[in-house]
């Protein structure tokens, strides 16, 4: 066994009540007196076990520190998932802490210690019930509940799925009670109090299943603390301070009959504290020796008011060990790491230690299957919580397959939420670094000008403050117990630091005004002086000040203090001084060291004072130095508007009459690249020659290459290609076509109307004239796809214009509108159809992005990409600054998706339809929408059994149903609730392939 | 266990400071202080904020104080919000003249119900930027050419404990007494006067 007492896990000396460890073993978290209220600290459990990280500066050891209870914090409990801490205290509060992961280091503002925060854990729920001090904190198994009790005599069971929804309060204590236990199986949660009694209730209909008196009839209210606990098995329940024969104990409750026949003896004063190791042991197999079966055992460590810890075998009759003295003042609180191997223990006196044991000292921990085993075999299967539909992580996984989902589902949540988090955080910047478009940075800027300022009826300002983030408070929904976490905003102090540290380095560097072009003039600065006045952290002086800050206003305004010249006062100051420069810089907020820096620089204060007045030099020019300043402050603001007008107007293609659309001007000779793979380019060269009266022009296309060249009898307007087909529009309205190599495909198309923007695609060209009418060929098969259609349909503002045209690969034409809406003309069901709008709301507050592809989220290329373009983006963080409730945010993002699909699918851009159906399945499977799930699987998996009355098409947009469902069944499968729907269709899948 | 403190009424604070940017700074004296804050609030708030800034005009007296000016803010829903606090220069003529310049210290207050919660001090420092006026401050002080420095890197900060729920009266020191009040008085009042020695408060060293 190793011990070791961490001397830097301290609350300023102050006493630690509670520790814990966290689930994961990476932290613990301390609870305890603050300075004037309770505190809550989270510290790096690395340093305590190694002692290379321990002396490594770059490994932090305090990790967050919470000042947010007013009084003393009694205890603190991680869940057993590790994701929140429950932490109870003297303010008859209890505070649920949850990590914000997304936030970056930050100090506590005004905090002069400059310990930042490695991680940031925030309240999201405060339960207020209680009438009294919160002596203790539990968390059942799974964490479906939280059980807090209190010195108002009674337990209150929290819904820890709905924070803060109370399930009961058990009362009958008649006493302060001081300690809670759930039975590692759930059945029951025991409480110990002042009143001389353990009680055991059930939680099925909680209601008192033993009350137990005679151990305890001899103890009188001596302990802060009684905290009981339940052994791993279940078969024991170990109660803190009892008495047997006058002498102090520790009671072992048997479960079977709730017999009182044992007890753990030994201690001098009160037994605080009682914890078992989470593990199950079982002997060591000697080497050589015989494979004796042993009976597997339980440990349990003993803290008491004498200020030793006793660590107990059950398999023993004497302690593995006892240590005396270990603390100064009565031991508070346990906990085990969930090894088993590991103890961190926390006294009144404000320290706390770690025991290390060794295997060969505790045993052979049983793995978790063992432990189930051993709880099946004592238990049977019946007694694993079954009660709540939340329960799905006790649900047996009956599918080989799906169980394979779900633990690549754990081990992506495992990597995300590592020591480091790194796989989170990582991934999280670029998203946080923008809100709605717009950066921060931009928000600040602009943020005077922006802020609505009104005034009242009775003319005072009043400004509503822009909010930047909502909390992420309330989300203990089962639907996203398990998504990753949105933090709205939460980038914000990770960029206010830097801010904050620009501004203090600008303060040094313009120190006082001494700029370098005023140096050069000073011909000989005393040296007393520019020592004074070099760096701006000299400002700080006055002690007179001080109590300013720390004070509020008086009703009687006196005379506070002043500045002392006295030779006595100086001479005091001065060792003062001395005294100060040995001490550590660990004060925090308003404190002494503070002080006297501004001692010192009250002493040079004075004196530069008095060498001011005796040098009694002239003042005469550098009178306006001071007034160009705010000449430069103004002109960077006016400048972005200045110049951003005309280069606006400039972008916005001059307006046209309603369904005229603009024609391209004929240029004497032009080029264009059509296409990169392979590499065809388009030369056109008007009015190369005039013969017999008539003009010709030439067009010339370089096809990897090979080059071929045509003649044309009118100058070419415009021109455009894809790999297959070349298309020029000439100015007399003519239309030609050629094949890739210069054949001439089809005779020359007269045009109604001049051509105003012409496409090539794949084998399909489309041509948009003046007249607003809109033309799709398919050349290949030489016939229409859209006929001579009219725009008046889409083009119904005034003042709308084409923005943007193209044809997709599959002949599909789309317009873009100035208006922000994009069609396209669906020629099966011959309408135009719309297939983007950035005004739409649904495209501003849909929030799917816990369902994009994890791995690397390649935006989605194609059509339906191009038309909405970044708006999307914007849209995907939207949804962090409106407040719209979950919900309908739900239904929201659920109506945009299905858009999505539909718009792909008339677009017959197969990608982006793959692309969609996997987002939608994915966000389908985190809200649970079993009966759209079901149709969509029905839909891919289409009639088991052909019939020639079946409509069904096998493949969409070539790709085939059958395939896509294959895709989407891991989705499904890692949400264990559709475990019957994956197992359905896997198995359905599974029968049509080996058909 | 630690007894309570604290009545039943006093909860936890719910509004919580998470930065103030100092704008404008260094600037020159007569230019408005700006001043960007950033708060987190804990749940939505029935009733408006109210910050104020006082500039502190000599050390020697609360009589000298000015509030350069006093805003609400609100509403204020649950949430993270941030504001510009933008108040006028202090007016010159009722700054004692010898304290002109040198260092002196603004104050940030925000009350709920009228009940002061936080309080934010920055010292500031007052220079003239020409070194000869620097060495040869005139008798009068010339506020075109002071400037104003305020030390942004170091921030004061004073939380203190109020009754949320309800109002100022029912709290044991809220004797929240607007400074304004105090702070029109004419500077002839006390011109520069040396305060009386041996008057130094009692606290003020033994924490040392």
């Amino acid at each position: 066994m190793k011990l070791l007492k961490p001397s830097w896990v301290s609350h300023n000396g102050k006493p630690i009540f509670s520790v814990d460890i966290h689930p994961d073993g990476t932290k613990f978290a301390t609870g305890g007196q603050g300075e004037d209220s309770g505190k809550v600290m989270i510290w790096n459990m690395a340093p305590v076990l190694r002692e290379e990280d321990e002396k490594n500066e770059n490994i932090p050891k305090m990790l967050c520190q919470m000042d947010n209870h007013l009084a003393c914090v009694n205890c603190v409990r991680w869940s057993n998932n590790g994701l929140y801490l429950a932490s109870g205290g003297d303010d008859k509060l209890v505070m649920v802490w949850k990590r914000a992961a997304f936030i970056g280091p930050s100090t506590v503002f005004g905090s002069s210690s400059k310990l930042a925060n490695v991680e940031q854990w925030r309240c999201v729920t405060i339960l207020r019930n209680h009438t009294g001090d919160v002596m203790d904190v539990a968390w059942s198994p799974h964490d479906v509940w939280l059980a807090s009790c209190s010195v108002d005599n009674t337990i209150v069971i929290w819904n820890a799925r709905k924070f803060p929804e109370m399930v009961t309060c058990l009362r009958g204590h008649t006493g302060l009670v001081k300690g809670l236990t759930w039975d590692p199986v759930g059945k029951y949660i025991a409480s110990q109090a002042d009143d001389h009694s353990l009680k055991v209730w059930r939680t099925m209909d909680w209601q008192l299943e033993t009350n137990i008196t005679k151990p305890f009839s001899e103890c009188g209210g001596t302990t802060h603390v009684l905290r009981l606990s339940w052994s791993p098995d279940g078969q024991y329940l170990v109660s803190a301070h009892a008495m047997n024969n006058s002498g102090p104990t520790a009671q072992i409750v048997e479960r079977d009959g709730w017999k009182t026949n044992m007890d753990f003896v030994g201690h001098r004063k009160a037994v605080t504290v009682v914890k078992f190791n989470p593990k199950i042991f079982k002997k060591k197999q000697k080497n050589g020796g015989s494979p004796k079966p042993s009976c597997p055992y339980c440990c349990c460590a003993v803290g008491s008011k004498d200020r030793s810890l006793s660590v107990w075998l059950t398999s023993l009759k004497r302690p593995l060990v006892v240590i005396h003295d270990l603390f100064d003042k009565s031991i508070m609180d346990i906990s085990w790491t969930l090894t088993g191997l590991g103890i961190l223990v926390c006294s009144m006196d404000g320290t706390v230690a770690y025991l290390d044991f060794s295997l060969d000292e505790l045993g052979d921990p049983l793995n978790e299957e063992e432990k189930n085993t051993i709880h099946q075999n004592i238990y049977g299967k019946s007694l694993a919580i079954t009660s709540t539909e939340a329960q799905l992580s006790t649900t047996i996984i009956e599918n080989p397959e799906m169980l394979k989902y779900q633990q690549e589902r754990q081990n992506a949540a495992q990597a995300g939420s590592g020591p480091g988090g790194a796989g989170l955080e990582s991934t999280a910047p670029k998203l946080n670094s923008v809100m709605n478009g717009e950066s921060l940075e931009d928000i600040r800027k602009n943020l005077l000008k922006k802020q609505v300022e009104t005034r009242t009826a009775d003319g005072r300002r009043r400004i509503t403050p822009l909010c930047i983030a909502q909390l992420d408070t309330g989300d203990f929904s089962p639907a996203l117990f398990n998504s990753v976490p949105i933090l709205p905003g939460s980038s914000m102090p990770s960029q206010l630091t830097p801010q904050l540290s620009s501004d203090s380095s600008q303060g040094q560097a313009s120190s006082l005004g001494l700029r370098p072009s005023h140096d050069t003039l000073l011909t000989s600065p005393p040296v007393k002086q520019s020592l004074l006045l070099t760096s701006a952290s000299k400002i700080e002086p006055m002690k007179a000040l001080d109590s300013r800050f720390t004070e509020r206003s008086k009703a009687t305004p006196g005379v506070t203090a002043v500045i002392s010249s006295t030779a006595e006062k100086l001479g005091k100051l001065n060792k003062v001084k001395q005294k100060s420069e040995t001490r550590n810089k660990e004060e925090t907020s308003s404190d002494s060291e503070d002080k006297m820096a501004a001692i010192n620089k009250n002493l040079s204060f004075t004196k530069r004072k008095a060498d001011l007045l005796m040098d009694g030099g002239e003042v005469v020019e550098k009178r306006k130095k001071g007034r160009p300043r705010k000449d430069k402050m103004a002109t960077p603001i006016s400048q972005p508007f200045t110049q951003r007008e005309p280069s606006r107007a400039a972008a916005t293609p001059a307006p046209v009459a309603a369904l005229k659309l603009p024609t391209p001007s004929i240029q004497k000779a032009f080029s264009l690249q059509v296409s990169m793979e392979p590499s065809v380019f388009l030369e056109v060269e008007n009015d190369v020659s005039v013969v017999a009266g008539s003009k010709l022009s030439q067009l010339r296309c370089s096809r990897d290459g090979r080059e071929w060249d045509t003649l044309l009898p009118s100058s070419v307007v415009t021109a455009a290609g894809s790999s297959d087909v070349i298309a020029v529009a000439c100015e007399d309205r003519m239309l030609s076509v050629f094949s890739s190599c210069g054949r001439r495909l089809l005779p020359a198309i007269q045009l109604a109307t001049p051509m105003s923007a012409l496409h090539c695609s794949s084998h399909f060209v489309m041509a948009l004239t003046a007249g607003a009418r809109l033309s799709v060929w398919d050349v290949q098969k030489q016939t229409a796809l859209v006929k001579n259609e009219s725009l008046l349909t889409i083009m119904s503002g005034a003042d709308t214009t084409v923005s943007q045209s193209l044809l997709t690969q599959q002949g599909v034409p789309v317009i873009g509108l100035s208006s922000g809406k994009s069609y396209c003309f669906n020629s099966s069901l011959e309408t135009w159809t719309l297939i983007a709008d950035k005004g739409d709301s649904l495209v501003q507050c849909a929030d799917f992005r816990s369902c994009l592809p994890s791995h690397d989220a390649p935006v989605s290329s194609g059509p339906l990409a191009v038309m909405q373009g970044r708006n999307l983006n914007a849209g995907r963080l939207a949804s962090r600054l409106s407040s719209t409730p979950h919900h309908l945010q739900q239904s929201m993002t659920l109506a945009f998706l299905e858009n999505q699909l539909a718009a792909a699918l008339t677009l017959l851009s197969a990608q982006e339809y793959r692309y969609w159906l996997l987002i939608y399945a994915r966000f389908l499977v985190n809200e649970g929408s079993e009966y759209r799930l079901r149709e969509l699987c029905k839909e891919l998996l289409g009639p088991v059994h052909k019939s020639a009355a079946t409509a069904w098409e096998p493949t969409t947009l070539g790709l085939r149903k059958r395939e896509l469902l294959r895709e989407l069944l891991p989705v499904i499968g890692q949400n264990l609730r559709f475990q019957r729907l994956f197992t359905e269709y896997q198995e359905q899948l599974e029968l049509l392939r080996n058909k | 266990m630690c007894l309570s403190r604290f009545s039943a009424s006093v909860t936890m604070a719910k509004v919580q400071v998470l930065n103030v940017a100092v704008l404008d700074n260094p600037s020159p004296f007569g230019n408005p202080f700006q001043f960007e804050i950033t708060f987190e609030c804990m749940e939505d708030l029935p009733e408006d904020l109210e910050w104020k800034i006082i500039y502190v005009g000599s050390a020697e007296s609360e009589e000298y104080d000015q509030t350069l000016d006093s805003v609400l803010v609100g509403p204020v829903p649950a949430g993270r919000h941030m504001f510009v606090f933008q108040a006028d220069a202090p007016n010159t003529g009722l700054i004692p003249e010898s304290d002109a310049v040198g260092v002196t210290v603004v104050l940030i207050t925000c009350t709920y119900r009228g009940q002061e919660f936080i309080r934010i001090g920055y010292y500031v420092n007052n220079e003239y930027t020409d070194p000869e006026l620097r060495e040869n401050p005139p008798i009068k002080p010339d506020y075109t050419q002071l400037q104003r420095n305020i030390l942004a890197s170091n921030p004061r900060v004073t939380r203190f404990h109020i009754n949320w729920e309800g109002c100022a009266e029912r709290m044991e020191d809220s004797e929240n007494v607007d400074p304004a009040s105090n702070s029109m008085l004419p500077p002839s009042c006390l011109p520069g006067k040396a305060p009386p020695l041996g008057l130094l408060p009692d606290n003020s060293m033994d924490c040392l």
